[in-house]
């Protein structure tokens, strides 16, 4: 695929080298409106990305991972209260109007949204989509000459008989193919930076991993750097060297893969890994749960949010609202007042692994037995 | 798209065989003009009619037949007939106004008057409406949105009748006014005019703003309400924010990507429009004085003129006809999800 950095790539534009930073996120703070009050989706939200890294943003669902890139990208509604600094290459993002933004968007950044079946447009062609975002950007390129790097890109994320399917509609393709064109679309103009957006999320397993392989390849074959949102930590594990933690709007934990699934010093992290069933334990290993729901954004109260659901909460985390501490001197930062008594602990030291109905658990443990006793008979 | 097209024309033929008899049936079985007019006949000269009167108004009118033998005849006019009816021969059978009033001259002559304000009436609401629509989804909850919304409402909710009364009264206080007749708000054209079609038509204009007017805004409201929930839907679809964070221009992509796909639910009934705007015409011809179709039919329906009456329901049925083709067609356009390979 050597012609499609060609094609596009050195069309007056810079290519950094690897490690440069290009994008770099300041303290980003997104608030939206609503008739009960304010709701602070996002609350202080730093990180940098350098040239070829991945960054993963891990989180469950509200705990602001999206509503942080659309921001980034401006796609969110105009009603949003947006603070901070998003910086690509230097230039500051947030703020810019429609022309400025979108003389940015797929060419510098774009983005991969989380469900296939609705990302596309379903009443043009999937070249028609593909050329559109070539030709936004350079008008110069004519349509034929779109329309074969149109072909090269679907050929590239590993969609059969490209030259057939850059006339499908969407409606013909199945949802691992059509996020692939999305991912096609995305890497389209060779951008600095690839926001995907839980993109595996709508896929079954094994399209899952080729979608991820294809993105994969994507980034590689451009060069970009990859911010990776999910909520699926084997994901994270596989396709990326940082991961950002994010809980209640903010990040809680930054550092690099090994140090967050190996070493992590908040207990939020570490209750996310307990809860992972893990191949390389045996199958009656309980998983460790954390129990409760994460709180409302709206009028959060002072303090940890997630105190609540922390078992080693004490009465400063009702008061103070840790900042990210550095843990050592590798960049490895998070938000607790006592990580330093996470250190070496595993998730069931912390969590404790008890299902929520005792009657449960005492039917579960029963069928146990049971089950050992019967192979104990198989044995003899 | 060709085959398409061919297809649906086709499957128009036993519909429209459905229509005739549907029609034939709903007019031939509540109106017997033998009797009325037996009736009438009683009540002016105080005697009995004689049998053979009786015997001559139902063979003239074909009502010595059967119904089912009726409505053979008046489809295809074939067998022992005056050689005065027959569909398939272009000929809409007799009128009981007698053998001067032929309904096909009538109703063709009056047919073109109708569609004139009908047509008109139905492109300007579609048009007006899909505009309103878009202005009010992109400037959701504005001053703007609120108008146009309240507009919508207050012409859904007046009756076209009352909608007509105040234009015309407005047309021609108006007139009074500016000291001249630019509104005409009488007739359907200046009487008597004489010409070729285009004179005609440039001569039919000033009558015909007002009543256009009328018939369009009673139809305009619910389409333009129509419009703009799905240009809602379609603007906080996940395609139109891609297509924004491709890198298109906002301008473009609401025409490109979010108007051209919220026009499918629209195409699929704004056509329909014109069977609406047909029954609105009306009450409109009745207010404006025009001799239409829709005027024609009611004095049809008050003389119990059955062939006459018939002709008005089949005529109506083939433009909601046409009209349900013209939006199949035009949702094989616009939607490639439902065109047949």
């Amino acid at each position: 695929m050597a012609n499609i950095s060609v094609s596009t790539s050195d069309k007056g534009r810079a290519t950094g080298t690897k490690g440069d930073t290009v994008l770099a996120v300041k303290d980003l703070a997104v608030g939206f409106p609503t008739d009960d009050g304010l709701v602070n989706a996002v609350r202080g939200v730093s990180y940098e990305l350098r040239r070829g890294q991945s960054l993963g943003i891990v989180g469950e669902s509200g705990s602001g991972k999206s509503v942080t890139s659309m921001a980034i990208m401006g796609l969110l509604p105009k009603t949003a209260q947006i603070t901070g600094s998003a910086k690509l290459e230097g230039e500051e993002l947030l703020g810019l109007g429609d022309a400025e933004l979108s003389r940015i968007r797929g060419k510098k950044i774009s983005m991969i949204f989380q469900d296939p079946l609705t990302s596309l447009n379903p009443v043009y062609t999937v070249g028609y989509q593909l050329a559109e975002a070539i030709r936004t950007h350079y008008s110069d390129i004519s349509k034929s000459e779109a329309r074969a790097r149109c072909i090269d890109l679907l050929d590239s994320v590993g969609i059969p008989n490209p030259q057939q399917r850059v006339d499908a509609y969407p409606h013909e393709l199945s949802g691992g193919m059509r996020q692939r064109v999305v991912i096609a679309i995305a890497m389209a103009n060779n951008p600095d930076v690839i926001i995907a957006d839980e993109p595996t999320t709508a896929l079954d397993v094994t399209v899952q991993a080729q979608v991820l392989e294809a993105l994969e390849k994507a980034r590689e074959e451009v060069n970009a750097a990859l911010i990776l949102i999910t909520h699926d930590l084997g994901v994270i594990a596989g396709h990326t060297d940082e991961v950002l933690v994010m809980y209640a709007g903010r990040p809680v934990e930054h550092g690099s893969v090994d140090e967050i699934f190996y070493q992590p010093r908040m207990p939020y992290t570490l209750g996310l890994i307990g809860s992972l069933p893990r191949m390389d334990e045996s199958r009656d290993q309980r998983l460790t749960p954390i129990h409760g729901t994460p709180p409302s954004m709206l009028n959060l109260a002072p303090g940890c949010p997630f105190r609540a659901r922390c078992p080693m909460h004490q009465d400063i985390c009702a008061e103070v609202e840790p900042d990210l501490l550095p843990i050592n001197g590798s960049g490895h930062v998070a938000a607790c007042h006592f990580s330093d008594q996470l250190e070496g602990k595993a998730p069931d030291d912390v969590f404790a692994p008890v299902a929520t109905d005792l009657s449960v658990e005492a039917e579960v443990e029963a069928m146990d037995a049971e089950g050992a006793a019967a192979a104990d008979e198989e044995d003899k | 798209m060709v085959v398409f097209i061919i297809r649906r024309t086709l499957m128009m033929i036993p519909v429209l065989l459905g229509a005739t008899i549907l029609c034939f049936a709903l007019v031939d079985l509540s109106n017997d003009p033998v009797q009325d007019r037996v009736f009438e006949i009683e009540q002016s000269t105080g005697e009995p009619v004689p049998q053979s009167t009786i015997d001559a108004l139902e063979a003239s009118w074909y009502y010595d037949r059967s119904v089912p033998e009726r409505y053979w005849i008046w489809l295809t006019g074939l067998g022992d007939t005056n050689d005065d009816i027959g569909l398939l021969q272009g000929k809409w059978g007799p009128s009981i106004e007698g053998s001067a009033m032929d309904i096909g001259t009538e109703i063709s002559s009056r047919f073109w008057i109708t569609l004139r304000l009908v047509l008109f009436a139905t492109i300007a609401s579609i048009g007006i409406a899909i505009l309103a629509g878009v202005v009010s989804a992109v400037k959701q909850y504005s001053r703007t949105d609120y108008t146009l919304t309240f507009l919508g409402f207050l012409f859904l909710a007046m009756p076209i009748f009352w909608l007509g009364s105040l234009f015309k009264e407005g047309a021609v206080q108006l007139n009074k006014i500016l000291g001249s007749t630019v509104f005409q708000t009488y007739g359907s054209g200046t009487t008597g005019f004489q010409g070729n079609g285009w004179a005609v038509f440039v001569d039919s204009l000033p009558y015909l703003i007002v009543p256009t007017l009328v018939l369009m805004l009673g139809g305009y409201a619910a389409i333009s309400r129509y419009q703009r929930a799905s240009m809602l839907e379609v603007m906080n679809s996940d395609y139109v924010r891609l297509a924004r964070a491709k890198g298109v221009r906002n301008g473009t992509v609401m025409r490109r990507h979010a108007l051209r796909t919220a026009l499918i639910p629209v195409a699929t009934f704004a056509p329909l429009a014109l069977s609406g705007a047909m029954g609105g015409a009306m009450v409109t011809e009745s207010i404006f004085g025009w001799r239409g179709l829709g005027v024609y039919s009611l004095d049809a329906i008050n003389a119990g003129d059955t062939f006459a009456v018939m002709a008005y329901v089949l005529i109506s049925g083939v433009v909601v006809l046409i009209g349900v083709l013209i939006s199949d067609i035009l949702y094989g356009v616009l939607d490639p999800r439902i065109r047949y390979e």
